[in-house]
């Protein structure tokens, strides 16, 4: 079976529209961080993919610093998150409801 | 002292250092603020970060002085240092300079932690900085994580104050979003012409270089690319469909870091869009001149009519300043040298405008004279003549009349539409900016024409605010003694009563309204150094 590049690209769209739903339809914070992930690692597939296709470093080189990135975002989230769960007794964002018009 | 002439023609490290060398020292001095926290008396320790923070942003000015007629490389071509950068660096290195005059006063009766605070604020301004002078898509996401990441935890400081943790996770998550849709539309990017720099990417279009190596449809992917870059940068900007981050994060975040926000990391934002724009989307490939128009026009029509409907002072700023965004987006738009630096001038006047109004903003509130409420300015321009004449000049320079910085930035903004050709855009801005003229005013009549019927020195603190400001026991007794004379105040003691609540405060105020007023009057020189910086932008 031969996999094009094209493939690739489609699979990481999709993943990217899952984790782009997940984070608008879902209600707990650290579901709502994974889809982030989600959204995260299909750009990292993407761009293995192409830079294995174009035989280039670059695309390589940038999903190191994606993946380092998210691991930091992943400490901040979970500090934010403890912060919340301190005040409201839960991590439904639907509680976060005090800045408003 | 370093010479620099040798080391520029000299090894490549040394290059490559140099073209971070204002960041560095920044950097440098954070970790300095850490390392001296260490050893502080923690009930006092606030002065001495205070102090190196602002020792920091001397040493970055000076060596962006330094630097300040070299064009250095550095970095693998991903990083560059130019007269570009060297006009925002200015502009971000006055924000952050103003931010942590503003913060000692604030934090100085609120139960934070202090030298991690100053150390955060110049991790950010460094990030900015960076982000500025990044010419290649990695390290724009790289700066653009560096610099939303200090601002999440930033905005989250407020340590047991419930809106000031959901500001910063409803930031935190729409930030992360925006930056999955960069990263993406850098992938189709990357797809589609097989380079990451900036400059490769433009010679890349430039050449029309389409018979490359695969067989898929490449303007497709450019398409997508573009328009997913284009909505990450967006959210940045804060324009108009992806704004909605924008209002409650200024408004739960402490309010020298909503400063923080509406100028430094606005100035970055534009500042990393213009490099994008002339590099990648000026060659106007799918009609992209169309798509920014259209967000141009919501933008500043929706921040006004929101601004409107605002009671609360920090949320009406967060609204005003997406309307700006527009008009600032209208400079970028109009494009070529006189609509780059008139943006440029734009995002310095708009720097020394916002940052007086929240200064002013943070001395009211400090002196538990008014809560970020409206409705608890009114008579505050009887009691305190000189503070409300100054908070007066700052809205009327947002609102952009004559002799202030905020009309020449308009003037020079829509004069370059106008030279462009977009007369319509510029006939609907100008509605724009007189319908907003409405609600800044509303707020100076507030001050001066209402009836004074609340006693000034009485709190009256929306929401459960007051629980976190604790107040110092002299400035009681200051508003008390107002409260007891009524208001036939003199300007006197009110300056007298105000130096003894805040210095640092005065201080910055007084740079903001001289700026704000010599850019008003004398634009000459600042929009010549403008038009001199936006010149590297395309000899590269």
């Amino acid at each position: 079976m031969n996999v094009n590049v094209n493939d690739y690209l489609a699979v990481a769209s999709i993943i990217f529209c899952i984790g782009a739903l997940g984070v608008l339809i879902r209600k707990n914070l650290i579901t709502i961080f994974l889809s982030l992930e989600l959204m995260f690692n299909a750009a990292n597939l993407g761009f293995v993919a192409v830079s294995e296709y174009l035989n280039l470093m670059s695309g390589d080189i940038f999903v190191i610093f994606i993946m380092v990135v998210a691991a930091a975002e992943a400490a901040i989230l979970l500090g934010i998150a403890i912060a919340f769960y301190r005040e409201k007794g839960t991590i439904n964002i639907d509680k976060a409801n005090e800045l408003r018009m | 002292m370093l010479d620099l002439a040798q080391i520029y023609n000299g090894y490549y490290l040394e290059k490559s250092l140099l073209s971070v060398m204002p960041e560095a020292v920044l950097i440098v001095f954070a970790f300095l603020i850490l390392l001296a926290g260490l050893f502080n008396n923690p009930s006092k320790n606030s002065v001495n970060s205070y102090y190196l923070a602002l020792i920091g942003v001397a040493f970055s000015f000076l060596y962006l002085f330094m630097l300040s007629d070299h064009t250095i490389k550095g970095f693998y071509g991903s990083i560059v240092f130019d007269k570009f950068d060297v006009f925002l660096f200015t502009a971000i290195l006055l924000s952050g300079f103003l931010t942590i005059l503003m913060s000692k006063n604030y934090f100085d009766t609120r139960s934070v932690l202090i030298p991690e605070y100053y150390s955060l604020v110049l991790f950010s301004v460094s990030a900015m900085m960076l982000l500025v002078s990044s010419i290649n898509l990695i390290m724009i996401f790289l700066s653009i994580e560096f610099m939303s990441i200090c601002a999440y935890i930033l905005t989250g400081y407020l340590k047991g104050e419930s809106r000031s943790t959901e500001a910063a996770m409803k930031y935190f998550v729409l930030g992360t979003f925006a930056s999955a849709f960069l990263l993406f539309g850098s992938v189709f990017i990357y797809a589609a012409t097989g380079h990451l720099s900036l400059y490769k990417i433009h010679n890349f279009i430039f050449e029309q270089n389409y018979n490359a190596h695969y067989a898929y449809n490449l303007h497709t992917f450019l398409a997508i690319g573009l328009i997913l870059l284009l909505v990450g940068l967006a959210f940045k900007m804060s324009l108009f469909p992806f704004h909605a981050w924008t209002p409650d994060s200024y408004d739960g975040a402490p309010t020298p870091v909503t400063n923080l926000m509406a100028t430094g990391i606005k100035i970055a934002a534009f500042g990393v869009f213009i490099r994008v724009f002339t590099s990648i989307y000026s060659f106007n490939v799918f009609n992209f001149y169309n798509i920014l128009w259209i967000l141009a026009i919501l933008t500043m029509t929706f921040g006004n009519f929101a601004a409107l409907l605002q009671t609360d002072l920090k949320r009406l700023i967060a609204y005003s300043s997406i309307a700006q965004a527009g008009y600032i987006l209208i400079g970028v738009i109009a494009g070529g040298y006189y609509g780059i630096s008139g943006t440029l001038f734009y995002l310095l006047a708009y720097v020394f405008m916002t940052a007086g109004a929240f200064a002013i903003i943070i001395m009211f509130e400090n002196l538990n004279l008014a809560s970020v409420n409206i409705k608890s300015y009114s008579g505050l321009g009887y009691k305190y003549p000189l503070a409300g004449a100054a908070f007066s000049f700052f809205l009327l320079s947002l609102a952009g009349i004559p002799v202030t910085a905020g009309f020449m930035g308009k003037f020079f903004v829509f004069s370059a539409a106008i030279k462009s050709g977009y007369y319509w855009l510029v006939v609907i801005a100008l509605l724009n900016s007189a319908f907003a003229a409405y609600y800044y005013i509303k707020i100076i009549v507030k001050m001066y024409m209402s009836d004074n019927n609340n006693n000034g020195g009485q709190l009256n603190l929306s929401n459960g605010r007051n629980s976190i400001i604790i107040n110092a026991v002299n400035t009681n007794k200051d508003s008390q003694s107002y409260a007891d004379n009524g208001s036939g105040k003199t300007a006197l003691t009110e300056a007298v009563s105000l130096k003894s609540a805040a210095p640092a405060l005065i201080i910055a105020i007084i740079i903001c309204l001289i700026f704000t007023l010599i850019l008003g009057i004398f634009p000459q020189p600042v929009i010549s150094f403008a038009s001199r910086s936006v010149t590297s932008l395309w000899s590269i």
